[in-house]
């Protein structure tokens, strides 16, 4: 190496080095950290209104500096655990539901005396949605923020092509199918159409004998983005930890497992993990890519449907004359940093939960495709929507879903929660992935080891509504 | 019988045979073990034609699950694309026709709609077997740029951390590998010979025992969340590399340090006078070993950085890209292509270096 | 340093000062080599240390006010982990396909690149080599894309061939196969390896051989393979290790679910979740030291075996 070279090399090195410094200098204002990732949030254009937002909360004041963290929802827990453990933990986190509450149990401020410190007005909010955020032992760990319900969307091109009826657009109306008959809109007309739906690349669909499952081009069914649990609630909400605080499998719940298991690799209407995972399929967006013809899920799927505006929503099938329609509810949580932090580092924290639910709300709830907490914001928050989706989509049937939430909620609390969601994950890929399953003996092996992961650890933690 | 094969297959090895036959033999084993490499060649190409053909498609391209970037043509009617077909019509021939109301089976009737006249034409029978026409079309160059200004993995700045490691790692590396091999070359240090084993056989210690601690202890001290953790280990030497630069040191002549010795110079000018500017070959080889370790380096990054984002290399910052993107497999591919081109880029223009490393390390052991 | 001050006498004096000089060398080579000394107690021996005292406690670093001793419940747990077993049979299964093949495909493509009968040796050196240098992430996606059962290149082709489409990826007995093929595509540099060991053969050798009457095979077994012993036994040992660590592909491939129905939680997979997903770092340190002592004993068995098939020619053992 010359000495040129060798000095060319230490100038970029040490700026290299400052490049990398300078942005780490410090500043005087109170450094709030806004965590995103354990629910919504982590979508392309979720990031830029985001950051829109935490940019003009920046400039509107000058004793804040708000930081936002975005972290993948597959990585976001781990993440968060790490960042707590190193004294690291944000102040605010969300949007985050039932699930990430769950996880971090005891790490939330209770809101009670920042909001009598602060004046703050919750006369806005319901007084009952506000107590859902009342939790024993941890206080009032949350306010208002987004509802999502779920419903079926359907693709109306894909029905206009196959001449099948739409699926029905209102609870306790029957379905008439393609041949004129009358049923009962349950799991199994949702089933029959689904197949009926599905088509191969020869056009014919899995009701027929001649329908080749290797060369299948076009889906009657998915489940999009929801976990096991979310899954079988369309069988009805229940619970999969006992009375005694072991697990248990609820009959009703066998029947979802095994439909949801036939669906995928005995009449072939809902495409398999491998098939998922494809491009046809927009690698797991499936629903999106234009080839499945129903797909069960919330409202925040309005933020990933894609472009193609010839979708429409139809209600939740019942099952033995009950009707479920699973339940997500967002909202932002203030963390615990440590033991004794600071009241004024709280009240900071406070001030940027209350313009994210107030100012920043009508912004954050459009790209979440969070319905708003605040009743008379509904209206105006469908117009927008309608803005986005021009094809005229009944978002009725959204508003209908919230009478047939789930409860319990299929993200309740279980003892030693994160071993457990990892147990019940691998069940969900070993179902979606693997043919020739004895589905049977597979739920009894999953109870079996639900039950030593709940009993390892018999948590103080208390049952969510 | 036996001493005439023996003499042939000794003369074929050794000089080249006069005989025709023999050449033709010879040019039979030419071609069947150059194509026999070659087929095995396509089979390790096949991975970067996939990244290319796929990060060369756009988003309807990829819909359609073709193999090469295809876009089906199509005609606008009141607004609407729709798709372009060849439909054989009763009377013999074939049109070019846009489908404007298709329904599915075999005896459905569909609409079609001329290009040329707007006059609606209806065909039946099964659409799907219908062709479609279609058009290549390489949007590979878009991708690329769209997936290096996307908003929400900053790939510049990824880029800039994953040289700022890098570099960092290697005068870590360079400083404590070549005092640590001088030592080990050149010192008369008692137990030598043992300390050499201890050096090599920590090679073969699994990372996973060390890592808990470690990453514990780095907790500890505030370094989680810095690049810290990730380039001062380096400070403090590796086997492979003092490995490396020490048996390229052993090959250099003592008398060179002897001399300069008698000249006064003490062990430090030595070292830099004389050992360094005679192993910048080795050296060379010790700082592309690290580049490319530090560029494709996962896991520690995975854990020591996570959550920060902005202090994140490429290999992490890849692997975030696939999350959020992860239903448009174009882009996804288009981030692969950038996050390889620097190390074979680097490989193909310092080989030569990079193949006498790998020799020395593996081979000489 | 005191050492010459120290001298009386002048008759030991040319003594002392050799001696001396000596001292003053070892104790500069001392200095050049405390990089490393210092490296190899704070980044190898303590650390070591540390988590072996770390398995014997209750270490979560969510709750540190916690951390206790335990009364070996972290061994105890060994014995009831239930994903433990399946985390060592994965392990082991990938290690009986994928160890045999670290060895055998890169002696081949070596000997191939090594055929004299092969034109243009540089260029498929060269390009069997690049794959080795794609960052592991890129190459774990590139992959899942050409594996993917509908879309994937690989089942294009087979299908067309009339022979299907195997599940590469979801299939319990498709993906170790899979994988290896993975891993076969970085195999360049054990390639490399093997390549400069063959081409270190004396040729005196071959052609006192082919004047025997030898046959390649023959050649092979009796001459090139002992002739290589020391650098496939090297790999062998490297290979190993590399089964133990084995984590970057089937996570990003399968998000370290461990699907299909935990063939793919590997070892270090399992040790990363208990340690870093649930925060439980005493098991994780539990974990983490019985592969040690499993490594360990592999590693040491095979070194038991190498006299009886690595041949040094020198007689000098690594």
């Amino acid at each position: 190496m010359s000495k040129k070279m060798a000095r060319l090399f230490v100038v970029f090195t040490v700026l290299m080095l400052a490049i990398g410094i300078i942005p780490a200098m410090a500043q005087d204002k109170t450094v709030i950290v806004w965590y995103v990732g354990l629910g919504a949030g982590g979508q392309p254009e979720q990031i830029e209104a985001q950051n829109a937002v935490v940019e003009a909360f920046n400039a509107s004041q000058d004793r804040i500096e708000l930081q936002i963290q975005i972290v993948d929802n597959n990585v976001a827990y781990d993440t968060l655990a790490t960042l707590i453990a190193t004294g690291q933990a944000p102040h605010i986190v969300g949007p985050v539901g039932a699930d990430g509450s769950n996880a971090f149990a005891g790490n939330y401020l209770d809101l009670e005396p920042l909001i009598a410190e602060s004046g703050y007005d919750i006369s806005q909010f319901s007084p009952a949605s506000v107590e859902a955020f009342r939790y024993p032992g941890q206080g009032l760990i949350g306010l208002p923020f987004a509802t999502f319900p779920s419903f079926i969307y359907f693709r109306k091109s894909l029905f206009d092509e196959a001449g099948a009826p739409y699926p029905p657009q209102e609870y306790g109306v029957p379905y008439v199918d393609v041949n004129g008959e009358e049923k009962e809109w349950n799991m199994e007309t949702l089933r029959e159409l689904a197949m009926y739906m599905t088509v191969d690349a020869n056009g014919n669909d899995a009701t027929m004998a001649e329908f080749d499952a290797t060369t299948v081009e076009q889906w009657g069914f998915n489940s999009q983005w929801n976990e096991p649990r979310g899954i079988s609630t369309m069988f009805g909400a229940t619970s999969l930890v006992g009375e005694d605080g072991g697990a248990v499998l609820p009959q009703a719940w066998t029947d979802a497992f095994t439909w949801y298991y036939n669906g995928i690799w005995v009449d072939k209407f809902i495409p398999n993990a491998s098939q998922a995972g494809s491009d046809l399929l927009a690698n797991g967006n499936s629903f999106s890519s234009g080839r499945v013809a129903m797909a069960h899920t919330h409202l925040w799927y309005t933020c990933c449907v894609g472009d193609t505006n010839d979708w429409d929503l139809a209600v939740m099938p019942s099952f033995n004359g009950v009707t479920t329609a699973k339940l997500h509810g967002d909202s932002f949580r203030l963390m615990r940093t440590s033991a004794d932090m600071p009241l004024e580092l709280q009240l900071a924290s406070f001030e940027v939960l209350a313009y994210l639910l107030g100012e920043a709300s009508d912004e954050l709830l459009l790209v979440y495709g969070g319905m708003p907490a605040r009743a008379e914001d509904t209206e105006s928050f469908f117009a927008t929507l309608d803005e986005r989706f021009d094809q005229g989509v009944n978002w009725q049937v959204a508003i209908d879903s919230l009478a047939y939430a789930d409860s319990p909620n299929h993200e309740y609390a279980m003892p030693n929660y994160l071993k457990a969601k990892d147990r019940i994950g691998a069940f969900q890929s070993l179902i979606e992935g693997t043919p020739d399953l004895d589905i049977a003996a597979e739920l009894e092996k999953l109870v079996a080891d639900l039950d030593v992961i709940f009993k390892e650890e018999p948590a103080e933690v208390t049952p969510e509504a | 019988m036996t001493t005439y094969s023996k003499t042939s297959i000794a003369e074929s090895y050794i000089n080249t045979s006069p005989f025709y036959g023999l050449q033709l033999k010879k040019l039979a084993m030419y071609s069947t073990v150059t194509l026999f490499a070659c087929i095995i060649l396509i089979g390790f190409l096949t991975p970067f034609a996939y990244a290319i053909v796929t990060a060369s498609k756009d988003e309807p391209q990829v819909k359609r699950g073709v193999v090469l970037p295809y876009t089906q043509d199509t005609y606008t009617y009141e607004g609407k694309e729709l798709p372009l077909y060849e439909v054989p019509l009763a009377d013999g021939t074939t049109r070019t026709l846009a489908g404007l109301s298709l329904k599915r089976g075999a005896t459905a009737q569909n609409e079609f709609i001329d290009p040329q006249t707007n006059e609606i034409v209806i065909w039946e029978g099964n659409y799907r077997e219908l062709k479609e026409l279609e058009t290549l079309e390489i949007h590979l160059w878009e991708n690329i740029t769209s997936v290096w200004e996307n908003k929400q993995v900053n790939f510049p700045i990824m880029l800039r951390n994953t040289f700022a490691i890098a570099i960092l790692g290697v005068i870590g590396t360079l400083l404590s590998c070549i005092s640590v091999a001088y030592a080990f070359a050149r010192f008369p240090i008692p137990r030598k010979r043992a300390l050499f084993l201890i050096l090599v056989s920590t090679i073969i210690l699994p990372s996973q025992v060390t890592l808990v601690p470690t990453f514990g202890f780095f907790a500890a001290i505030g370094w989680t969340g810095t690049w810290l953790p990730l380039i001062v280990p380096h400070f403090f030497a590796n086997a492979y590399n003092v490995f490396l630069l020490r048996q390229y040191f052993l090959t250099l002549p003592k008398e060179l340090d002897e001399a300069a010795m008698i000249d006064g110079a003490g062990p430090f000018r030595i070292l830099v006078s004389v050992i360094i500017p005679q192993s910048l070959p080795v050296i060379m080889a010790v700082t592309i070993f690290h580049l490319v370790f530090a560029w494709n380096d996962y896991f520690n990054p995975l854990i020591y950085l996570l959550g920060k984002t902005e202090l994140q290399p490429i290999a992490v910052g890849i692997q975030r890209f696939n999350y959020v993107y992860d239903v448009k497999p174009h882009l996804i591919q288009s981030s692969m292509l950038i996050g390889l081109v620097f190390p074979v880029f680097l490989f193909l223009v310092a080989q030569r270096f990079f193949m006498r490393g790998v020799v020395v390390t593996g081979v000489e052991k | 340093m005191d050492i010459t001050k120290s001298s009386s006498s002048s008759q030991v004096k040319v003594k002392e000062k050799t001696f001396s000089l000596y001292r003053r060398q070892q104790l500069w080579g001392w200095v050049f080599l405390s990089p490393w000394i210092i490296g190899l107690f704070a980044f190898t021996i303590m650390p070591m240390l540390a988590s072996l005292v770390f398995s014997f406690m209750d270490f979560k670093l969510t709750e540190p006010d916690a951390i206790k001793f335990n009364d070996f419940a972290n061994y105890k747990k060994l014995l009831v982990d239930p994903l433990l077993g399946p985390a060592l049979s994965s392990t082991l299964k990938f290690a009986l396909i994928a160890l045999p093949l670290s060895i055998i495909v890169p002696i081949g493509l070596a000997a191939l690149l090594n055929s004299k009968y092969l034109i243009g040796r540089p260029i498929f050196r060269t390009l069997f080599y690049m794959p080795y240098i794609v960052p592991v992430v890129s190459s774990a996606y590139i992959w899942g894309g050409v594996l993917n059962t509908d879309t994937g290149w690989l089942n294009r082709i087979l299908f067309d061939l009339g022979l299907g489409k195997p599940n590469w990826l979801f299939d319990i007995n498709l993906i170790y196969p899979a994988l290896n093929i993975i891993g076969i595509w970085g195999v360049g540099n054990a390639m490399l390896i093997m390549l400069a060991s063959m081409q270190g053969v004396p040729t005196e050798l071959y052609e006192a051989a082919r004047v025997d009457g030898a046959n390649g095979l023959t050649i092979f077994r009796r001459i090139t393979f002992p002739m290589i012993s020391p650098v496939v036994f090297y790999n062998l040992i490297i290979s190993v290790i590399g089964i133990f660590r084995y984590f970057e592909v089937p996570y990003i491939l399968k998000e370290g679910t461990g699907d299909p129905n935990n063939a793919t939680l590997f070892y270090n997979i399992h040790l990363y979740k208990n340690a870093f997903a649930q925060q439980d770092m005493g098991y994780g340190s539990t974990l983490a030291w019985l592969m040690f002592v499993i490594a360990l004993a592999i590693t040491l068995f095979l070194f038991a075996t190498a006299r009886y098939w690595v041949y040094y020619g020198s007689g000098e053992q690594a």
